[in-house]
């Protein structure tokens, strides 16, 4: 059997990665664009352009460079409106074979961003990972409400009456980092993802995660020296890409390889679903600290 | 005081299950509450952030010692406060309003709680009035603030500003953090203290109450 293919948003070009912060406080264009051709050739389907709190400006101007050099399309990355719409002004969907790009993110504290799309079509990263209680937005704690959430902002860009179909929705439940999660959020993302692809309403839409998001804070290597961070990664996605997840945030040359089920990071994993709590984070510690 | 160095030595391994166990039978035997916290437990959170800042522990070592800590804790706190006993300081902490992004500001809380401060969590989505509100006629405290984004960080202008306005901003210390926060930032917005990681939190915040770190 043919493993399912996962399409990977190359997460080089952001803020929060030291190399490129330091590039984008050098004010180094060059070697920013340079990342994008790297990630280009290393097969990114999208390269993701975060520029953190710098001036929308600067982001139209590193689109419009990038696509001078690539054709990929590019993921606009900013929770910030401004920024957002300088970069999807700036794209030129004909540099990328007529590929839209894609927004990232909308999440339910920021639906107004739907409003760019008569600035640029573009394809939209929708964070259903916190949804709308009352007058207050919190975080969800289960898979229903992840569930919940995604419908409501699938909902909410259909009702704004532009032309988004299904296969333009991008659901993003949040994966939450395995170091820090007592709570069970890696059944709750799983389920989630379980959930919404199964939905004949969602049918078509697809489903993404911040993969690099579920290793950090951990050591990148195991008491015997192996890898820490890889064979989690790879691990989660032995679960996730067969319940229909399609898209990942990741480093443009990551290729889904499903683990056997006999791997350790795999019955790590599923340890950690079996007993959520400081359970799964003792588990994950056994994995990396072998005691 | 009889020896309690299994204390110190469970919390240090995270051990929640063994630090209370221990605990009871110290209280049982009449132990001294506020000896135990400072001759074992405090000593063992300092010890793990140690032991986080030179790579030999990673954060979810810092959980499982915070959450053995507060076991124990909650074991203390009622006689603590019958003896009047003095917490380190006090920190109102909080995300900032329009993030709901609650990991790193909890990691936070535990470290400090760990350090021997009584927190405040506000919890996530927290409005300038609620930081002002919380200090209310309190003298000497922290205000900690976190941000994951580069749109809501700008808010904790907002609080510092708040403090101003309510005229308690020279009765507090204000100390942020998360991920898009730099010290450059920090300054900038006229906060007292910035720290990159929860450990770094603990040393800042004993700083800013005018305490010498635990060498």
């Amino acid at each position: 059997m043919a493993a399912n293919r996962l399409m990977i948003i190359g997460e080089s070009i952001n803020d929060s990665v030291p190399r490129t912060h330091e590039m984008l406080e050098r004010g180094d264009l060059d070697s920013i664009v340079a990342l994008a051709q790297q990630q280009d050739r290393q097969g990114a389907d999208y390269i993701d352009v975060n520029i953190g709190p710098r001036p929308p400006e600067l982001m139209a101007e590193l689109v419009r460079r990038i696509q001078q050099l690539s054709q990929k399309p590019l993921s606009i990355d900013s929770p910030d409106p401004r920024i957002a719409e300088a970069g999807l002004r700036a794209y030129d969907p004909e540099r990328a074979g007529g590929q839209k790009p894609l927004l990232n993110s909308v999440s339910p504290l920021r639906t107004e961003m739907f409003r760019l799309w008569s600035i640029q079509p573009f394809r939209v990263i929708l964070l259903a990972s916190e949804k709308w209680e009352g007058d207050r937005c919190r975080p969800c704690r289960t898979a229903e409400e992840t569930y919940q959430a995604a419908r409501h902002l699938v909902e909410e860009a259909r009702s704004t009456g532009f032309a988004l179909s299904n296969d333009d929705f991008i659901i993003d439940p949040g994966l939450v980092p395995l170091a820090t999660d007592n709570e069970g959020h890696l059944g709750r993302v799983l389920e989630a993802i379980d959930r919404i692809h199964n939905d004949a309403d969602l049918t078509g839409v697809h489903l993404v995660v911040g993969l690099s998001n579920l290793t950090v804070m951990l050591p990148s290597k195991r008491a015997d020296g192996s890898p820490v961070k890889g064979p989690l990664q790879d691990a989660f996605l032995t679960k996730a890409v067969p319940s229909g997840l399609d898209m990942a945030v990741a480093a443009a040359g990551k290729k889904y390889r499903p683990l056997p089920a006999d791997h350790p990071a795999m019955t790590c994993l599923e340890d950690c679903l079996r007993q959520p709590g400081f359970d799964a984070i003792r588990r994950i510690r056994q994995f990396y600290a072998g005691r | 005081m009889g020896d309690y160095s299994e204390l110190y030595q469970a919390i240090l391994e995270g051990n929640a299950k063994k630090a209370k166990e221990i605990t009871e039978a110290a209280l049982a035997a009449g132990a001294d509450p506020s000896e135990l916290l400072s001759r074992y437990m405090i000593p063992a959170m300092d010890e793990v952030g140690k032991r986080f800042e030179c790579q030999e522990y990673f954060v979810p070592e810092l959980l499982i010692a915070g959450r053995a800590m507060k076991t124990a804790l909650e074991l203390l706190t009622p006689r603590l406060a019958a003896s009047g006993a003095k917490a380190a300081g006090k920190v109102i902490i909080g995300t900032v309003k329009g993030d709901l992004h609650d990991i790193g500001k909890n990691l936070v809380a535990s470290m400090l709680e760990g350090g021997g401060f009584q927190v405040t969590d506000l919890g996530v989505d927290v409005p300038a009035e609620k930081f002002v509100e919380a200090v209310g006629d309190q003298e000497g405290i922290i205000v900690a603030m976190s941000a994951l984004l580069t749109t809501t960080m700008v808010y904790m202008r907002e609080v510092i500003k708040a403090l101003e306005n309510a005229g308690i901003r020279n009765r507090v210390k204000v100390m942020v953090g998360g991920a898009p926060i730099t010290q450059q930032f920090a300054d900038q917005i006229g906060a007292d203290g910035y720290s990159d990681n929860a450990s770094g939190a603990v040393t800042l915040a004993r700083r800013l109450v005018g305490l010498a770190t635990a060498a």
